[in-house]
C-alpha cells in the first residue's frame, strides 16, 4: 500500500451527510403540511360553528321539507329562552341582468329581521340590519295564512355576481325558477352583499337573496292547496337562536331541544354544540392519524441518520482510536459524534419545516380549488413545530447514542490496526 | 507526570480470541523489569508477540493474566476510564504507521493531548510550537498530514508523543515506513529527546540499527523472551 493510497478515500465525504439532512428533513415535512393544513381546517370549521348566531338546527325530510314556516316562527319563539327564530329557503334561480345574459344562481328566501338575529359576529357585519329585502318581517306578503299583500320585489345580490354582470343598486333584474323562463317577474336590486370565505361556500358566488314569501311563489313552494288549510309555505330549515347565557349552557339547549321535538315530532333537530364536538372529534383522530403517519416518515429518518452516524464512526474507526489510545477523554470523543448529530438532525428538522411551509405556500397557489382552499387555512402552531424540532434533536440524540457506544466498545488494539 | 518509575511486566499471558484451543496465545508468562530512563529495544520474528507487548505496556490492551505495574503498583486492573487517564498523563506513543489526524494541522495534532491536561490555549499553542521546534518542524506548524513527507510525519508523531512529557515512550516500528536517510533522523530525534528528558524508551524494531543504538536488547520468540541483553552483559 503506497501512502497515497492510505491516505485518500478513507473519508466518506459529505454525501451521506447531505442524504442523512433531506431524509430527516422529508420525515418532517410530512407532518408539519399535514398537522398544519388538517388542523387549519378543523379549527376553522369549529371556529365557524361556534361564532355562528344560532345553535339548534331544525330540519324536515328532504328539502323545502317543513311546511308553515311563518307559522312555525311564533310557536318556536314562544318556548322559553328562545331568542331567534329563522327558517330559511334555498332554491335554484336563474337571473337576466341589464346585460340580457342569463345566470343560474342560489337563491336564499329569509325572514329579513329573523334571519339577521340568527347570524353569527362576522356575518351581521356582511348585511345592514335587518337586510334591505322590504318588510322585516316578511308579513305584507304572506298575511293571515295566504299570499293576500303586495309583492316587495327585492333582490340582494353578491357583489362578485354584481361586478361580473354590472349590476348596481336600483338595477332591474329578472328573476325566474330554473329551467323555466316563462314565470320570469321583476325585481329590484336594493343591495349586495360580499362573499366571505369563512361565510359561504364557493357557491355564495352564486348566491342571492329574496323575501321567504317571494321564492315560495316563484318556485311554486307557496302553493295554497286545495286540502282544508292546504297551505305549503315551505321551508329547508330553521336555525334557532337562544338568549344570552342559555346559547352557551348544555342543559338549557337540551331543553329547548326537548321542547322542539315536542312541538314538531317529524322533523331533525340537532345543535351545533353537537356538530362541533363531533368535528373536535374527528379532528383529534385525524391528527392522531397524522401523528402515526408522520412517526413512520421519522423513523425512517431515524433510521438513515443511525446508518449514516454508524458508518461514519466505522469509517473514521483509527482516528478515533488514535483519540481514544491518547487517552482522551471519552466524553470528547462522544460530544464530537453527538455535535455531529445534531447538526445532521436539526439542519434536517429546519430544513423540514422550511419545506413543510414552503408545500403548503405552493398548495395555496397551484393545488386544485379544494386543495388550494384547504392549504389557505393552514396554521403553523408554533408548539407544534418546536416539538416537532425537539422531536427531531430528540431522535438524532438516540442515533447518536448507537454510534457513540459503536466508537468506544471496539477494542482499542483492532481500532489501531 | 510520573516520572522515573520502575515498570515492571509480571507473569504476563496474552491470549486472544478467548480461552479454549482457538484462542491465540500471544504472550507467555513475561517477567520484565525495566529501570527509569533506560533505551531498550525488542525484536523477534513477525507474530512473535511485539505488538502485543507494547500494548500490554501502554494499557491500551490488557492481560489475560498477570500485572503491569508502575513502582510496584498494578495499573492494568484500572477502568478503561483510569487507563485512559494514566495514557493521557504518562505514555507517550509512536506507532509504526504515523497516525496523527488528517483533518487536524500539524500544530493542532501536537496539541491534542493536551487539551484535557491544560486549560490555556495559549499555553498548548507555546508548548505545541516548543516540541514542533525540537523536531526540527515549526515551519511545518500550520501544514495538514497530507502535505507532509513520512518522515516529517513521524516526527511530527514523535513531538505528539512527547508533548504531555511522559515517563514511557512506546515506540511500534517508528522506522518501518521510512527510508534509511529519515530513519537516521527519527531516530537521531528520539534518542536525542530520551537523553535529554530522561525518559524510558522501548522500542520494537525490525532494524537493526535501532538495535544497535539501545542499551538493552530484548528478543521475542512465540511470546516468550528468548534473551535480555543489556550493554556488556547477558542475562
Ligand atoms: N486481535 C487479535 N486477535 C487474535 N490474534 C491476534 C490479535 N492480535 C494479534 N494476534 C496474534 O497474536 C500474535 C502476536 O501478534 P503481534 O501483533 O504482537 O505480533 P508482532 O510481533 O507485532 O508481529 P509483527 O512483527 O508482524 O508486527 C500473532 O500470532 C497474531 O496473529
Ligand atoms: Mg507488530
Amino acid at each position: 500500500m503506497s501512502e497515497r493510497e492510505r491516505r485518500g478515500g478513507r473519508k466518506p465525504g459529505a454525501l451521506p451527510g447531505i442524504l442523512a439532512v433531506v431524509a430527516m428533513a422529508a420525515a418532517i415535512t410530512l407532518p408539519v403540511v399535514l398537522l398544519s393544513v388538517g388542523g387549519g381546517v378543523s379549527s376553522h370549521e369549529i371556529a365557524r360553528l361556534q361564532a355562528s348566531g344560532y345553535q339548534i338546527v331544525v330540519s324536515g325530510p328532504g328539502t323545502a321539507g317543513i311546511d308553515l314556516a311563518h307559522q312555525r316562527v311564533g310557536q318556536i319563539a314562544a318556548i322559553p329562552s328562545v331568542g331567534a327564530v329563522s327558517p330559511t329557503l334555498t332554491r335554484p334561480l336563474d337571473l337576466r341582468g341589464p346585460g340580457g345574459r342569463w345566470v343560474p344562481l342560489l337563491a336564499e328566501g329569509i325572514i329579513p329581521s329573523a334571519y339577521y338575529a340568527t347570524l353569527g359576529s362576522t356575518a351581521s357585519q356582511v348585511f345592514s340590519a335587518p337586510p334591505n329585502l322590504g318588510d322585516p318581517t316578511d308579513m305584507i306578503h304572506y298575511q293571515n295564512g295566504s299570499y293576500a299583500g303586495p309583492v316587495s320585489p327585492d333582490v340582494l345580490v353578491n357583489t362578485t355576481l354584481a361586478q361580473a354582470d354590472h349590476l348596481t343598486v336600483g338595477d332591474s333584474v329578472t328573476l325566474a325558477p330554473a329551467a323555466n323562463g316563462s314565470g320570469a317577474v321583476t325585481y329590484t336590486v336594493t343591495g349586495t352583499f360580499n362573499v366571505v370565505a369563512s361565510l359561504f361556500s364557493t357557491s355564495g358566488n352564486y348566491g342571492i337573496y329574496l323575501p321567504l314569501s317571494n321564492l315560495q311563489v316563484l318556485t311554486g313552494l307557496a302553493r295554497t292547496g286545495p286540502g282544508p288549510g292546504g297551505l305549503l309555505d315551505a321551508a329547508d330549515s330553521i336555525h334557532v337562536g337562544l338568549t344570552g347565557t342559555a346559547s352557551t349552557s348544555p342543559t338549557q339547549i337540551a331543553r329547548v331541544v326537548a321542547a322542539l321535538h315536542a312541538l314538531l315530532p317529524y322533523y331533525g333537530v340537532s345543535t351545533l354544540s353537537q356538530e362541533a364536538s363531533q368535528l373536535e372529534g374527528a379532528a383529534s383522530i385525524l391528527n392522531g392519524f397524522y401523528l402515526v403517519l408522520s412517526s413512520v416518515g421519522l423513523a425512517i429518518g431515524f433510521v438513515f441518520l443511525t446508518l449514516v452516524l454508524v458508518r461514519r464512526v466505522e469509517a473514521e474507526r483509527r482516528e478515533i482510536g488514535i483519540r481514544r489510545a491518547l487517552g482522551l477523554p471519552s466524553r470528547s470523543i462522544a460530544a464530537t459524534i453527538v455535535a455531529r448529530a445534531v447538526l445532521l438532525g436539526g439542519a434536517g428538522a429546519l430544513l423540514g419545516v422550511a419545506s413543510g411551509i414552503g408545500t403548503v405556500t405552493v398548495l395555496a397557489r397551484v393545488g386544485s380549488a379544494p386543495v388550494q382552499a384547504a392549504s389557505r387555512l393552514a396554521v403553523f402552531s408554533p408548539v407544534q413545530l418546536i416539538a416537532l424540532g425537539v422531536g427531531a434533536l430528540a431522535l438524532a440524540g438516540v442515533a447518536s447514542a448507537f454510534a457513540v457506544r459503536r466508537a468506544l466498545r471496539l477494542p482499542l488494539p483492532e481500532a489501531l490496526r | 507526570m510520573t516520572s522515573g518509575a520502575v515498570i515492571e511486566l509480571a507473569g504476563v499471558t496474552k491470549v486472544y480470541g478467548g480461552a479454549g484451543p482457538a484462542g491465540v496465545r500471544a504472550l507467555r508468562g513475561i517477567n520484565l523489569r525495566f529501570r527509569p530512563g533506560q533505551y531498550v529495544s525488542i525484536e523477534g520474528p513477525s507474530g512473535c508477540g511485539k505488538t502485543t507487548l507494547l500494548n500490554l505496556l501502554g494499557l491500551i490492551d490488557t492481560p489475560t493474566e498477570g500485572e503491569v505495574r508502575w513502582d510496584g503498583v498494578n495499573v492494568a486492573d484500572g477502568s478503561e476510564r483510569e487507563r485512559a487517564r494514566f495514557r493521557l498523563r504518562s505514555i507517550g506513543f509512536v506507532f509504526q504507521r504515523f497516525y496523527l489526524l488528517p483533518t487536524l494541522t500539524v500544530r493542532e495534532n501536537v496539541e491534542l493531548p493536551l487539551r484535557p491536561l491544560l486549560r490555556g490555549r495559549a499555553e498548548r499553542r507555546a508548548r505545541a510550537v516548543e516540541l514542533l521546534e525540537s523536531v526540527g518542524l515549526s515551519a511545518r506548524a500550520g501544514f495538514y498530514p497530507s502535505q507532509l513527507s513520512g518522515g516529517e510525519e513521524q516526527r511530527v508523531a514523535i513531538a505528539r508523543a512527547l508533548v504531555n512529557s511522559p515517563a514511557l515512550l512506546l515506540a511500534d516500528e517508528p522506522t518501518g515506513e521510512l527510508d534509511s536517510d529519515n530513519a537516521g533522523k527519527v531516530l537521531d530525534l528520539l534518542e536525542a529527546l530520551h537523553r535529554e528528558r530522561q525518559t524510558t524508551l522501548i522500542v520494537v524494531t525490525h532494524n537493526p540499527e535501532v538495535a544497535r543504538r539501545a542499551r538493552r536488547h530484548l528478543t521475542l520468540r512465540d511470546g516468550r523472551v528468548e534473551s535480555d541483553v543489556r550493554e556488556g552483559e547477558t542475562t
